[in-house]
């Protein structure tokens, strides 16, 4: 058997009480076999880490103001605090001139230029609404150093590999950090339906089943 | 002197076009229509509670969607006004209904809305239900209720409250029809 297979496990709601790998070890070890790939939800891991806020509890500047009204509203950035979370974590001036150049750069049909520019955690900050309760109400920012996350949850569980990945029903799939040896791209590929279902599925890891045998087959017919 | 010049008008002139800019962007602005709710009617009785609910209906009637982050009922009854009976209320939206008092957190585009569905339990401090809220209604007292509700858009947040009143009225009109039957049997 060498099909690959997606199997999301369901885990009670995690917080920053929790440590994201003890708890994959837990409600996943008796699935994982040394052929698979364990996967685990970004914002999830952010929880595990503490990386939340609450918009009572930021400082709100004049220019986090300004600039959020120039974010289409679906974005998290639209609102102030969204705004204010980026600036915090990659710097306001950094965001600043990233937002001119972007600009700009749609003036001449580039689009994504602000993203590109602003810092990894831009593109990472959840609005509120965007986990489930009781963290409705809280702004999360994406996760510190994903790869060693995956590094340590494929230490723990003897699998293949590990990553953390960030992906929405709407195919966006992205791989923030795998442990050594994967292709976040071909990762994403594979969770591009988002397998880790919406929140209230509660159902942050997923264990890709078969992942080594599956690609040894690919090489070889490659 | 003049390239000074040039750069000062240069800020104010861009200052104004981001000012114009937002003030036509604007932001979104929530409603809660309390002349269009629903009556009070009775979900619940037992000898010592009864249980009503209503539906008010609310909208976004700016220019940009906002998240309702958090939504609740204050009913005001102090027992200078009447002591005869205990009250908790409850908020939720009619399309995610919850039996844990907790709103969670929803984003509604401009120009659309939804609904909520207030629950208010009265229980008798002494007797039965019947008769505490019977002498409510004797002394004509009719509680007031505030929707308060945790607004972020655009700008910063807020809270607002929009004030309803459950009449002594409306709760004898509720007991009497759907809770008729009910109250025989108890």
């Amino acid at each position: 058997m060498s099909e690959l297979a997606l199997k999301p496990v369901r885990t009670r709601i995690l917080t920053d009480k929790d440590n994201i790998v003890d708890i994959i070890v837990k409600y996943a070890q008796h699935d994982v076999g040394p052929d698979d790939v364990v996967t685990v939800a970004e914002s999830v891991v952010a929880i595990t880490q503490g990386r939340i806020t609450r918009p009572e509890d930021l400082k709100v500047s004049f220019l986090a103001r300004i600039l959020c009204r120039f974010i289409p509203q679906e974005g998290s950035l639209s609102s102030c605090y969204g705004m204010q979370s980026a600036m915090d974590t990659e710097g306001q001036w950094r965001i600043f001139f990233a937002m001119i150049i972007g600009m700009l750069a749609k003036i001449v049909g580039k689009n994504g230029v602000f993203y590109q520019m602003a810092g990894g955690q831009t593109a990472l900050v959840d609005d509120v609404t965007g986990t489930m309760p009781p963290f409705d109400k809280c702004l999360v920012y994406g996760p510190h150093d994903p790869n060693g996350v995956a590094e340590e949850i494929k230490r723990r569980l003897g699998c293949y590999g590990a990553a953390v990945a960030d992906v929405n029903d709407l195919k966006r799939a992205a791989v923030l950090g795998v442990s050594a040896g994967l292709d976040a791209k071909e990762l994403a590929h594979i969770l591009i339906d988002n397998p880790f279902g919406n929140a209230s599925q509660r159902t942050p890891i997923v264990i890709i089943k078969n992942y080594a045998k599956a690609e040894e087959v690919a090489k070889g017919q490659a | 002197m003049e390239f000074l010049m040039m750069l000062v008008i240069l800020v104010v002139v861009v200052a104004i076009a981001v000012w114009l800019y937002i003030a036509k962007q604007g932001d979104a602005e929530f409603e809660f229509i309390v002349g269009q709710r629903t009556d009070f009617i009775l979900d619940d009785v037992t000898e010592k509670t009864a249980t009503f609910s209503c539906k008010v209906p609310f909208i976004n009637k700016g220019s940009q969607g906002g998240t309702i982050m958090d939504a609740y009922p204050r009913h005001l009854l102090p027992y200078e006004q009447y002591d005869g009976v205990e009250v908790s209320s409850r908020m939720e939206l009619s399309t995610a209904p919850r039996t844990d008092n907790y709103f969670e957190a929803v984003i509604i585009p401009q120009g659309t809305g939804g609904t909520v569905v207030i629950t208010v339990k009265f229980t008798a401090k002494e007797g039965g239900i019947q008769e505490a809220l019977g002498q409510m209604a004797e002394l004509t007292v009719d509680m007031a209720i505030d929707i308060v509700y945790q607004i972020v858009a655009r700008s910063l947040w807020y809270i607002h409250k929009k004030r309803m009143v459950m009449t002594c009225d409306e709760i004898m009109r509720a007991m009497q029809t759907k809770g008729a039957a009910q109250l025989e049997d108890l």
